[in-house]
C-alpha cells in the first residue's frame, strides 16, 4: 500500500483528507455548540459503532462506504430515539441523551465482542472505529471523506445566516416565518454526517471532541460568528493533522486520542492567553476595575465636598 | 391603515400547555393606529397571548387574523420583540448583526444582507440611540441597551403592527424613555403597537387602549373604561398585595414618580 521512500502518495492523500475532515468538524461543530447540541452529537457518535458492525453483519462487506452508511443510519436512529424519548416520556434532555448514548454504545460493543468471539472471518479492523485509525485508509476512501467534508462545509456556508438566526433567537426566527424545526433537523443531520465522516480519523468514542473542542476554543478568540466558524475549522484542521502525524510516529497509538490531545492543547493555551475571554485578560480586567474603584473611593474620601459622579456607582 | 378589518383580531382563542390551559376563549380586536397594552398578573398568559397570535405556541382553539388575513399572508407586516431573557447574550454577534436579523425575513433563503440592509439597520440603531455601539458584542450592553437592540431589530422589519413582549422589564429610566418615544412615533406613523406590560402604574398614562388578562380576557377597550376598580379587582383577585398597591396608584390617577 505504501512505498518505502519519502512520504508515500497514499499518506499525503490521507493527510489532506484528515485536514478537510478536521476543518469541517470545526465548522459544523460551531453551530452544534452555539445551538447547544454538543451532547446530542456525542450520542450520535457513540451509536455509530453499532451501525458499523451491523452493516458488516448484514452485508458481509467491510469497505468504508458500506460501514459508514451503517454508521450514519445508526446515528440517525439514535437521534430519532432521542426525539421519541423526549416526546413520549418526561425525561429531560441530558438524561435522554445519556440513555441513548449508553444503550447504543453498549449495543455496539456487544456486537463487536460477539463477532470476535465467533471468529467471523473478515471482521478484523472493525475495532479501529472505536478509537480511530487512519493508516488503513486507501486513497479512494480518503478522497471520498474529503469530498463529504467539503460538501458539509459548503452547506453550512450557504446557510450561515439561517443557522446563526436559529441558534441565536429561535422564537424571533419562527415569528418571522423561518421553519425553525426544519433548520434544526438539517443542522442535527449535518452533525450526524460529520460525526460519521470523522469516524475513521477519531473513532466513535472521541469524534465528538473533534466537533466540540475547536468551536469552544475559537469562541475564546472572537466575538463574531463569521470569524468563529472558519477559526474553529482551522483549529480542527490543526488538531486532526497534528493528531494523525503524532499517531503515525508512535506504533499502535490510535489517532482519536492524539487528535483530542492536540485539540485540548490548543484549547488550554487559548484558555490562558486569548484576548478578553482568556484567563490572563480577565484577571487583568478585574485588577484594573478594582484599582479604578479604589481610586474613586480614595478621591471621594479625600474631598467630601466634590460633586458626586453623575454616572452613579 | 384604512382597511376595514382590524389590525389584530383574536376570536375565541384558547391555548393549553400540555393539559394545562393557560388562556381561555379570548376575543380581542384592536385597530391601528394605537398603543395598546396587555396587562395582567404574573402567569396570567400575557406573553402566551402574543406567542399564540404569532403561531409560536399552538392554538387549542380559535382563530387569529392580522389585517383580516391569516398570519402566513401578512408576516412581513408584523414586527416582534421577544422577551430579552429568551436569548443568550453571550452569543458571538455584534449589535449590528442582531439588528440585521430583522431584514432576514425579507431577504429569504441564502441571500446575505447587503449595503441597503446595513444602512437600514444603522438607521434603526440611530433611532433607538445606539448608533455608536453598532460594533459591540451584545453581552457588553446594559439591559436597557439590549432591549433597545431588540426594538431596533423590529424597526428594520418596517412592519405595520408591532408585538412587544415586556419591552420595559428591567430597563433603566433612560432606555425606558427612549423606547417609549419610539413606540409613540410608531403610533403617530399610523401603526399599531401591542405591548405586554406588567406595570399597571405606567399603563394608564402610556396606552390608548388596554386588555386586562388573567387566563381569560377580563376587559378590553379604552384605558378609562377598562382600568376601573372592579375590573382590576377581577384581574388581580388572587394577588392582593399587587391590588393594594394598585388601589393607591389608581387613586393618584395612575401617575407615580
Amino acid at each position: 500500500m505504501s512505498q518505502p521512500a519519502g512520504i508515500p502518495y497514499n499518506t499525503l492523500v490521507v493527510a489532506a483528507a484528515v485536514a478537510a475532515v478536521g476543518f469541517a468538524a470545526g465548522v459544523i461543530g460551531s453551530f452544534g455548540v452555539l445551538r447547544r447540541r454538543a451532547l446530542v452529537s456525542d450520542a450520535a457518535a457513540h451509536a455509530t459503532l453499532a451501525g458499523v458492525v451491523a452493516a458488516f453483519l448484514a452485508t458481509g462487506r467491510r469497505d468504508l462506504p458500506t460501514l459508514l452508511a451503517g454508521a450514519f443510519a445508526a446515528a440517525v436512529l439514535a437521534l430519532g430515539g432521542l426525539v421519541v424519548i423526549r416526546r413520549f416520556t418526561r425525561t429531560r434532555d441530558d438524561a435522554a441523551t445519556a440513555i441513548v448514548l449508553g444503550v447504543s454504545f453498549g449495543l455496539g460493543i456487544a456486537l463487536l465482542a460477539g463477532i470476535s468471539a465467533r471468529g467471523i472471518p473478515g471482521a478484523g479492523g472493525l475495532e479501529h472505529f472505536l478509537l480511530g485509525h487512519t493508516a488503513a485508509l486507501t486513497a479512494g476512501d480518503a478522497t471520498a471523506l474529503a469530498a463529504a467534508a467539503a460538501l458539509a462545509v459548503l452547506i453550512v456556508w450557504l446557510g450561515l445566516k439561517e443557522a446563526t438566526l436559529v441558534a441565536f433567537d429561535p422564537a424571533f426566527a419562527a415569528a418571522t416565518g423561518w421553519p425553525v424545526a426544519l433548520i434544526d433537523y438539517a443542522l442535527v443531520t449535518l452533525m450526524a454526517a460529520m460525526v460519521v465522516v470523522g469516524l475513521p480519523a477519531a473513532g466513535a468514542v472521541l469524534v465528538t471532541a473533534l466537533v466540540v473542542i475547536p468551536p469552544v476554543t475559537a469562541r475564546l478568540w472572537t466575538e463574531r460568528v463569521a470569524t468563529m466558524v472558519p477559526l474553529a475549522g482551522a483549529i480542527g484542521l490543526v488538531a486532526a493533522v497534528g493528531g494523525v502525524a503524532t499517531s503515525n510516529a508512535v506504533p499502535r497509538l490510535p489517532t482519536g486520542p492524539t487528535i483530542v490531545l492536540v485539540a485540548a492543547g490548543v484549547f488550554s493555551l487559548s484558555f490562558f492567553v486569548a484576548p478578553r475571554r482568556g484567563w490572563f485578560a480577565r484577571r487583568r480586567a478585574a485588577v484594573d476595575a478594582a484599582r479604578a474603584l479604589a481610586e474613586r473611593l480614595r478621591a471621594a474620601a479625600a474631598g467630601e465636598q466634590t460633586a458626586p459622579d453623575p454616572r452613579g456607582a | 391603515m384604512s382597511a376595514a378589518a382590524p389590525a389584530l383580531e383574536l376570536h375565541d382563542v384558547t391555548v393549553a400547555y400540555g393539559r394545562r390551559p393557560v388562556l381561555w376563549n379570548v376575543d380581542l380586536s384592536v385597530d391601528a393606529p394605537g398603543l395598546f397594552g396587555i396587562i395582567g398578573p404574573n402567569g396570567a398568559g400575557k406573553s402566551t397571548l402574543l406567542k399564540a397570535a404569532l403561531g409560536l405556541v399552538p392554538l387549542a382553539g380559535g382563530t387569529v387574523r392580522f389585517f383580516g388575513r391569516p398570519l402566513a399572508e401578512v408576516r412581513g407586516r408584523i414586527g416582534y420583540v421577544p422577551q430579552r431573557e429568551t436569548v443568550d447574550w453571550d452569543f458571538p454577534v455584534s449589535v449590528l448583526d442582531v439588528v440585521l436579523m430583522g431584514t432576514y425575513g425579507g431577504l429569504g433563503w441564502f441571500r446575505r444582507p447587503g449595503a441597503a440592509q446595513r444602512e437600514a439597520a444603522r438607521a434603526a440603531l440611530d433611532r433607538v440611540g445606539l448608533a455608536d455601539l453598532a460594533g459591540r458584542q451584545i453581552g457588553r450592553l446594559s439591559g436597557g441597551q439590549q432591549q433597545r437592540v431588540f426594538l431596533a431589530r423590529a424597526l428594520v422589519q418596517a412592519a405595520d403592527l408591532y408585538l412587544l413582549d415586556e419591552p420595559l422589564a428591567g430597563v433603566d429610566a433612560r432606555s425606558q424613555d427612549r423606547i417609549f418615544r419610539v413606540l409613540d412615533e410608531l403610533r403617530s406613523e399610523g401603526r399599531l403597537v401591542v405591548v405586554v406590560h406588567h406595570d399597571l402604574r405606567t399603563a394608564a398614562e402610556w396606552f390608548d387602549g388596554v386588555a386586562l388578562v388573567d387566563m381569560r380576557l377580563v376587559a378590553a377597550g379604552p384605558v378609562a373604561a377598562v382600568l376601573t376598580p372592579e375590573n382590576l379587582h377581577r384581574t388581580y383577585a388572587g394577588h392582593l398585595d399587587v391590588l393594594d398597591e394598585l388601589g393607591r396608584a389608581v387613586e393618584r390617577g395612575g401617575r407615580t414618580s
